[in-house]
């Protein structure tokens, strides 16, 4: 049994998705105390419970203390079978974290699999869907199994409602060698919205072409959405390399600027514009579970955050795998499993 | 932990919202509730009129999107007056009765936000009294920015819950308790953990309450107070009325507490309401409950059970609603077993007894009561008295001491205290004034309470009575009793050495009378001076 502290290091929901993941491949039980516990609502949130639950109903894995508001939780892991699978997910919540906590065990599962996750594609709390499909998907296709996500139907917050499908091919992890990105191929600015006047994307657009200069008119485009999908607003940067690709995003909120989102993220793109590493900082904390997994590889990525610290410490105890975190440059970092 | 079922009215006003994709900048309770990632509604039983079925679709279906984890359970309620009070209650009690709810298995939370305030407040009443076991769930606009989920709390009803609250009622409690005990800081444990009962008792019952322990051990004032904290807590009007029931003997006794028409005896000039009727809306206290007759207590009885009695001539019955606080120094039990006290009126009265300690089982408390006492005095007599710090020490020592009885409680320490104070005309007690006191109480003790007056004090004064052996005591007392009734001191002697005159040829019994009167310093002239 794997005891985790769960008031040590950031990232309470990603520490949960993250040991269930690693509990199904390793068959390791595990417990985790303080779940969230610095937290003004401390215990498992609904979106937790949700990505648990997934993770049980692909394994037939039992749980106790697997409730709203539960400081403990103790998974004893059954085993990851392949098949058709359908999970919603509630409002706050996104199909993209579900898809976390149960795609390696899938991945690595006797057979191809099929998943319909519903519930929101592009909101705050999580990677949008893009990013899924064109910066995380593509490495596990090079490290061998292949993956296609498909984006039936968006979801924002707070309606939800959106829709993706998974086909799922199984096929060991290859280790793999991330530690340069290539020539830049080009990059893209979208912003799909519904249900908001068309203005607001527009103003988001603007604000960001300032930011980005280099950029051409022709890399940003405004995508109108069918009205009941909504309401609701992206902006999504995306920078293509010849090895990697990065999206950042500004999600729509309620009392922010069109402007300020615009600023925000072309300002994020700029940092990863003018460094060299191959993962950005959420594709960092995605390629640990794979990497490790793969038992070797390494990739580059800039200044690591808690969230990426606490994800190679929990893969390392699930594992036994010794994870390196090296710096390389100013804000340069190596990651490397072996 | 236990899967959430929520309990709501749809909101025909709050929920409703144009329907397009700006309902989802507005905040709709029934929605907003089940959007909140620390809050999982797994059933929600939503109930609305059969006029605003094509809202709950909507809602219903929004509550789809953001929550697939929850099941809406439609209840199709028609109110005639949806303001209507009674109507209102009976419904929602009938409805409370048929839904199946199992509180063991699920967490039931009763949303009081939306509906009509008659419901709101219906829903908060059944909620109160368990028909619906749950707890209030209360849901709201985030202030400032436009939010659909809103934000949400739960009202437990059960306020010593919340932690400001709970302190302010510990507060309260304190206050009260020390309310009770007149504000005297008392330190015995026994004392403070019966006055912690009482307090808790006297704001919650209207019950009768029975106070037992010895005479002087505060009975009496102790009731008047938890009629007075009761009064401050509007919890009682009316008057207290306190009567001793050994004062009340023979026919008159009736007439007391039941009063009387005019003519009904002999002497009833005029109607009498008795002491039952001046107690009505407030506490009567009977002191000495066991000194009252058979009869009498077959009367009061029936008072405190139904709050009608008989009063004496009358031929019908006389109403009054009061709180009986029954005060006693016998074993009740034992004078049920001898037959002098009704068992059914003990089992009434036995409810909330409470036995109040004698002061030598607290004489921790005998510092604070005296500076309580030394206050009331100057309250009394517009002026106040101090001990000097080596009188008080003194008189401390002695009244801590296994020496000190106080077989009468705290009426001899508040006779001490205005005995010295009055011997102190100059306010200050000093040690020359302990010492007297302290010879008048080792006097009134050493016999006073165990037997009855012996007399001496008469003939001698407290100290020297204080000093006596009880050896000497007994025999002096018989000597100075026979000089008193005897015509001369001849006769005294006679009478007091017959046995050994029967013996001897000569005696002089006289002689030997003044030589012992003479070793307590009496003569036969103080016999025939107070004749």
């Amino acid at each position: 049994m794997i005891i985790i502290d769960g008031s040590e290091g950031e990232g309470g929901g990603q520490m949960v998705r993250n040991s269930c993941a690693l509990s199904l491949v390793t068959g390791q039980p595990f417990r985790i105390t303080n779940i969230r516990g610095k937290r003004s609502k401390p215990g498992l949130m609904r979106q937790h419970v949700t990505a648990v639950e997934a993770a049980a109903a692909i394994s037939g894995s039992a749980c106790s203390g697997l409730s709203v508001g539960s400081s403990e939780l103790t998974f004893t892991p059954g085993k990851a079978r392949a098949g058709d699978y359908r999970f919603a997910v509630g409002t706050a919540g996104s199909t993209g974290l579900v898809l976390q906590t149960v795609l390696m065990p899938l991945l690595l599962a006797d057979g191809p699999s099929r998943l319909v996750l519903e519930g929101g594609t592009h909101n705050m709390q999580a990677p949008p869907f893009d990013f899924i499909e064109r910066c995380f998907l593509p490495v596990i296709n090079r490290m061998g199994p292949r993956v296609s996500a498909r984006l039936v139907r968006h979801g924002f917050y707070p309606r939800g409602g959106g829709r993706i499908e998974v086909e799922i091919a199984p096929a060991p992890l290859a280790p793999l060698d991330c530690t340069r990105r290539g020539a830049l191929l080009g990059v893209r600015a979208q912003a799909p919205y519904c249900g908001l006047a068309g203005e607001i994307p527009q103003r988001m657009i603007d604000r960001a072409r300032k930011e980005l200069p280099n950029w051409g008119a022709a890399d940003f485009a405004i995508r109108k959405l069918p009205e009941d999908q909504g309401p609701g607003v992206i902006l999504m940067l995306e920078a293509r390399y010849q090895e990697a690709t990065e999206i950042v995003s500004g999600f729509g909120q309620l009392g922010v600027t069109a402007e300020r989102l615009g600023k925000t993220a072309a300002a994020r793109m700029r940092g990863y514009l003018e460094c060299e590493a191959f993962a950005g900082p959420y594709l960092a904390d995605q390629l640990i579970l794979p990497f490790v997994l793969a038992g070797g590889g390494a990739f580059t990525t800039v200044k690591p955050s808690q969230h990426l610290i606490t994800a190679i410490d929990i893969a390392q105890r699930f594992t036994g795998r010794a994870v390196r975190l090296e710096q390389q440059s100013e804000s340069g970092h190596r990651v490397w499993v072996g | 932990m236990k899967p959430t079922t929520v309990i709501s009215f749809l909101g025909s006003t709050l929920d409703a919202a144009k329907f397009g994709p700006s309902r989802w900048m507005k905040w709709r309770p029934s929605v907003g509730l089940c959007m909140h990632e620390d809050l999982r509604v797994d059933r929600f039983v939503m109930i609305h009129g059969n006029l605003h079925s094509r809202l709950a679709d909507y809602v219903t279906q929004d509550i789809a999107a953001v929550s697939p984890e929850t099941r809406v359970e439609r209840h199709v309620l028609d109110f005639a007056d949806a303001w209507d009070f009674e109507e209102v209650y009976g419904r929602l009690l009938d409805f409370a009765r048929g839904l199946p709810l199992d509180p063991d298995a699920e967490d039931v939370l009763v949303h009081i936000t939306t509906g009509t305030h008659v419901a709101q407040i219906c829903l908060f009443l059944l909620t109160e009294a368990h028909y619906l076991p749950g707890r209030l769930l209360q849901t709201q606009p985030r202030r400032g920015a436009p939010d659909a989920a809103g934000t949400w709390s739960v009202i437990d009803l059960d306020l010593s819950r919340y932690d400001s609250i709970a302190t302010r009622f510990a507060n309260e409690s304190a206050e009260r308790s020390s309310f009770l005990k007149s504000g005297i800081e008392t330190r015995n444990p026994a004392f403070n953990t019966m006055i912690d009962e009482i307090e808790q008792v006297a704001s919650r019952t209207r019950a009768p309450i029975l106070l037992m322990g010895p005479t002087g051990a505060g009975k009496s004032q102790l009731a008047r107070r938890i009629f007075e904290l009761k009064k401050l807590k509007r919890q009682m009007g009316g008057s207290f009325v306190e009567v001793n029931c050994a004062t009340l003997r023979g026919d008159s006794a009736m007439s007391a507490l039941f009063g009387h028409r005019k003519g009904a005896f002999t002497g009833a000039a005029a109607d009498r309401a008795g002491l039952l009727r001046s107690a009505d809306g407030g506490m009567l206290f009977l002191d000495e409950i066991g000194e009252l007759g058979l009869d009498e207590q077959a009367m009061i009885l029936r008072a405190i059970e139904d709050k009608h009695f008989l009063p004496v001539g009358a031929d019908k019955e006389a109403q009054s609603e009061f709180q009986l606080i029954a005060g006693t120094n016998r074993d009740l039990a034992a004078c049920v077993a001898a037959g002098t006290f009704r068992e059914d009126l003990y089992a009434r009265l036995n409810l909330w007894t409470f036995t109040l300690p004698g002061l030598a089982e607290r004489r921790e408390d005998i510092a604070p009561n005296l500076d309580y006492e030394l206050d009331r005095h100057a309250e009394r007599e517009g002026e106040r008295v101090t001990f000097n710090k080596e009188a008080r020490a003194d008189y401390l020592a002695f009244a801590l001491s296994p020496a000190a009885r106080w077989s009468g409680n705290f009426r001899d320490l508040a006779a001490s205290v205005t005995r010295m104070a009055t011997f102190s005309p100059k306010g200050r007690i000093d040690v020359a004034a302990v010492t007297k006191e302290i010879a008048r109480l080792k006097s009134l003790w050493t016999d006073g309470a165990e037997t009855d007056d012996d007399g001496l004090e008469r003939w001698l004064s407290a100290e020297a009575v204080a000093d006596l052996d009880p050896f000497d005591r007994v025999q002096l007392a018989y000597v100075v009793e026979t000089c008193a009734t005897a015509r001369s001191l001849s006769e005294a002697g006679r009478t007091l050495f017959a046995a050994s005159r029967e013996k001897r040829a000569s005696t002089n019994d006289a002689d030997r009378l003044r030589k012992y009167l003479a070793r307590f310093g009496l003569g036969w002239d103080d016999f025939r001076g107070r004749q």
